[in-house]
């Protein structure tokens, strides 16, 4: 057991995850970059929904093939120029998708027929959808407006229940998610359907499930802490090695029935609609659990280090073993006797009356050093 | 303390179970949305201004439309001033819109005849009525010819309803006219066996009904002059709300001749329905033409009545009392307050018609429906025993915990859904489906939660026996918080948004609010009794090494780093 997956598996990692922390920010930051680059030269690909239009569906038999379906669609007078052809799914699940602009009703039965003869398939076997753009951009709108508004509450609830600067952390790394993952069906072409959006909110849900955890084991690390002078970059990593199972247990855990989704529904069974739900989630979901990690948890450091009650021990952390002695202790007893400190002295020279206050605070050492 | 608890985790079963039992007796299960049964789906909504009142009629006015081409489990859902109608099994969308695309309006036509619709087999025929003067030498109210005259007086006399003809104390309302139509067959049709003389007999209203009506229609009309679907230019034969039916001539007017402001009121100790006329040639003229007719009882309008018909069915057909209406009208007659209120609603529909755009259509093959809804049932299956596996390696007997929890959850979901499909009409489309499958992460991250916590205290030196209690009170903090935030998300979207989204948030607020309840009720109870027991006594049953003895912690504090990472 003493393999790091022991460690792992006993909680008693120490990983220094704060000085880490331009990793995640550097990693994101090029994502980010390159998420703008893609939406501006590529854009998304939105569905109907968004955009308005009609699409119709037909099962791939009988030489309903893609030159057939377009075939189809200039005999209607459409313009296949502009239409969206596509076969989705494989084997007996293997359907053919035809989008274009909006048509009229007549129209769009008109095309059902054709493609159903064709398949020689009943009418009904062929889907067909139509929304109209007005509609499209009203739900579009509507969808960014419940966004905000989800925020916005969000962090009212985390402000009131943690404090405001958790609620910060939060949201920029809900708003990354958001950006990443809006990056990710930008840049593989994927489109964007109200499954997409929908398992999106899943995700953040999720997400903010996962930082809020974090959080809550960060705050409690701080009633824990505050009799004793540890930095709050000390406190983040205990908690976040504390937590650490427990995120990738949740996460595994969530990923599972969502891979199953992927892999046996829409790759084996061949349904298309779940693959927009699973795609979106898997997105999402890799997204969500590498934010909490990468970005809440040391957003969050940054901006409660430069607390007055914290500021003077800015970059003091105790790594490895002393970090083990942190979390089972609940103190940073080590530092002075450590070969490895000697940013105390630093520290404390910076400002001598709150060293002098916490020092005051601080139990008699030796008896810290015997309890338990 | 243990038998509270035990008092507790029993309940929670045992009601689970219940509402299972209670909604498999009762017959409910969750009703499968378009996406997973195939159908069409149509989205409706109001163009322009529109009166929620009027909006309200309109939505019946479809789900009237709805039923009577008997489509098994329609689904009208509202939400907001959207009106969402999914009809499983129709295949064809042109057909759909044309079902719920047009609305209903409400048309004033005067009653030619009245009569009552047999209600068995043998054709009995009806009168028309007869005795109106001026009738004889008409080419319409020619009943006399060929009716059998039982009749022998108005509908409007057996009432007596005029009697609220007296100077009105509701300053809006000037004359009342009385409204038979609205009460009770009256006694006043004779339905006179053996007399079978009618020239036409017609199932009214074409479709579902096969109830023979008969009304006499003169011989002078040409067959293809009558109208048995309410067309405006055209004399029609119509259903009645009361169970009469109706032949009536062209229609004169249209609702929006009412001012937008009828309302139902109570007048002498009844119930009245009062609605003003708007001023000018499109409002009060054209109904005082139309009035003067039918007070004098001329050719056009032998019966006096009016009849308000609205998408096809006479609403009411009252008697008008007066030639010249100035400014309002009072409609009275034997009224519940329902009924009252019902007309008013539908007068004020007539007044602001409201017109609907189809912004979306859809139809969903049904054989794409049924492979989505394996595909998702069969690797959701997958996915969930999977987590589980995974849990029962990494929390040993644990895992028998999250196992009945998600039973609990399960049964306390499925039974929400059933009583909800019944109740509301609420349909599992593929997008709860997801949701459900993935709030089972969710609820695994609460336990994740829990056990966690739990093994940092056993960890610590805790007993389990110790650590299970508070344990959970840290955990349920956590799970409360993070929870909170999911519900938020849900009753954000479910108010913000419309369509497959304001779905998905329904499940999900559902899922989470299982999960609240499956923690503190189940959880809670489950592990504190499994941590007094001998099966879980050693710590190595739920995945924690066996608490240290052997000083361990005055090593921790003393070691270097590798002594103690990497013990």
């Amino acid at each position: 057991m003493s393999s790091r997956w022991g460690r792992l598996y006993n909680g008693e990692t120490t990983i220094d995850f704060v000085g880490r922390r331009w990793w995640g920010f550097i990693a994101s930051g090029t994502l980010v970059l390159v998420t703008l680059f893609s939406l501006l030269f590529q854009g998304l690909n939105l569905g109907i929904d968004f955009e308005g239009g009609v699409a119709w569906e037909a099962p791939v038999k009988n030489g309903l093939t893609i030159d057939s379906a377009t075939a189809i669609l200039e005999d209607n007078n459409i313009e296949s120029r502009n239409a969206k052809v596509q076969t989705l799914g494989s084997g007996a699940g293997e359907r053919i998708r035809v989008q274009v602009d909006d048509q009229t009703a007549e129209v769009r039965s008109a095309v059902q027929k054709s493609l159903a003869d064709t398949a020689k398939v009943e009418a009904g076997e062929v889907s067909v959808s139509s929304v109209s753009s007005s509609w499209g951009r009203s739900i579009t709108v509507k969808a960014i407006r419940a966004l905000l508004v989800f925020f916005l509450l969000v962090s009212m609830y985390i402000a009131w229940r943690f404090e405001w600067k958790m609620a910060i952390a939060a949201i920029m790394a809900m708003v990354h998610d958001v950006v990443i993952s809006v990056g990710v069906y930008s840049l593989l072409g994927f489109e964007v359907t109200p499954s997409t959006v929908i398992a999106f909110l899943t995700i953040l849900g999720f997400s903010l499930y996962d930082t809020i955890v974090v959080f809550d084991k960060v705050h409690d690390n701080t009633g824990r802490f505050s009799a004793s002078r540890v930095s709050y970059e000390d406190i983040v990593n205990v908690s976040m090695n504390q937590v650490l199972m427990r995120s990738l247990n949740t996460s595994l855990a969530a990923v599972l029935p969502v891979l199953s989704l992927l892999v046996l529904g829409s790759g084996v069974f061949g349904a298309v609609a779940l693959q927009e739900f699973a795609l979106a989630l898997f997105v999402g979901l890799l997204t969500g659990a590498y934010s909490s990690i990468f970005i809440a948890t040391p957003l969050l450091s940054i901006l409660k280090s430069r607390e007055p009650k914290f500021r003077s021990l800015i970059g003091q952390r105790s790594l490895k073993g002393d970090m083990a002695i942190l979390m089972q202790t609940g103190s940073s007893v080590s530092r002075k006797q450590s070969a490895r400190s000697g940013v105390d002295n630093a520290g404390t020279k910076v400002n001598p009356i709150d060293a002098v206050t916490a020092v005051l605070s601080h139990p008699p050492r030796p008896r810290k050093k015997t309890r338990r | 303390m243990r038998r509270k608890l035990l008092f507790t985790l029993i309940a929670t079963v045992f009601v689970s179970i219940a509402l299972v039992g209670g909604n498999l007796i009762a017959g409910n299960k969750p009703s499968l949305g378009l996406d997973l049964q195939g159908g069409a789906s149509v989205t409706l909504e109001p163009k322009g201004d529109f009166d929620t009142a009027a909006l309200d009629v309109a939505v019946e006015i479809i789900r009237a439309r709805v039923d009577s081409i008997g489509v098994a489990e329609p689904e009208i859902i509202r939400q907001g001033s959207t009106v969402v109608i999914n009809l499983p099994g129709v295949k064809d969308q042109q057909r759909a819109l044309e079902i719920v695309g047009r609305t209903g309006e409400v048309l004033l036509r005067p009653v030619l005849q009245s009569g009552m619709r047999n209600t068995d087999e043998t054709t009995t025929t009806i009168a028309g009525q007869t005795t109106l003067p001026g009738a004889t030498s008409s080419t319409v109210a020619g009943a006399t010819t060929t009716v059998a005259a039982s009749t022998t007086s108005q509908p409007a006399s057996s009432g007596g309803l005029g009697s609220s003809r007296r100077p009105m104390s509701a300053a809006t309302t000037t004359t009342p006219i009385t409204s038979p139509a609205t009460t009770a067959p009256s006694t006043t049709l004779v339905v006179a066996e053996g007399s079978v003389a009618t020239t036409t007999v017609v199932a009214a209203d074409g479709a579902a009904t096969t109830t023979t009506v008969a009304i006499a229609v003169p011989p002078s009309v040409p067959q293809q002059d009558i109208s048995m679907t309410n067309e405006p230019s055209k004399q029609a034969i119509l259903e009645g709300r009361d169970g009469l039916v109706y032949f009536t001539g062209p229609s004169q007017a249209d609702g929006q001749v009412f001012a937008n402001d009828a309302a139902a009121q109570i007048n002498n100790g009844s119930w009245v329905v009062a609605v003003g006329l708007r001023g000018g040639a499109s409002g009060e003229d054209k109904w005082n033409l139309l009035a003067a007719q039918c007070f004098q009882k001329a050719a056009t309008c032998p019966t006096g009545q009016i009849a308000i018909v609205l998408d096809g069915v006479v609403i009411s057909a009252p008697v008008v009392q007066t030639a010249n209406f100035n400014g309002s009208v009072q409609i009275s007659g034997d009224f519940k307050e329902a009924e009252a209120k019902d007309l008013a609603k539908i007068l004020e529909f007539g007044a602001v018609p409201v017109r609907f755009d189809s912004p979306t259509a859809q139809t969903v093959s049904a054989t794409l429906g049924k492979d989505s809804l394996n595909a998702a049932l069969i690797s959701g299956l997958v996915g969930v025993l999977l987590v589980l596996l995974f849990l029962f390696f990494y929390y040993r007997r644990l895992a028998i915990v999250v196992l009945g929890g998600l039973a609990i959850s399960g049964m306390l979901q499925w039974s929400a859904i059933s009583w909800l499909s019944e109740r509301n009409g609420l349909a599992l489309s593929l997008s709860g489906i997801t949701g459900i499958i993935v709030s089972v992460g969710v609820t695994v991250d609460s336990y994740v939660v829990f056990f966690e916590k739990l093994k940092d205290d056993v960890l610590g030196g805790k007993t389990l026996k110790n650590s299970a209690s508070r344990s959970f009170d840290s955990a349920w903090r956590t799970i409360v918080a993070a929870d909170t935030v999911s519900l938020i998300g849900a009753v954000v979207l479910w108010f913000l948004t419309v369509g497959s989204v304001r779905g998905f948030a329904f499940f999900l607020g559902l899922s989470t609010l299982c999960d609240i309840i499956v923690a503190y009720f189940f959880t809670r109870p489950t592990v504190i009794l499994m941590s007094r027991s001998k099966w879980m006594n050693g710590a190595k049953m739920f995945g924690v090494r066996a608490r240290r003895t052997d000083g361990g912690s005055d090593l921790l504090a003393e070691s270097s780093t590798e002594g103690v990472v990497a013990r």
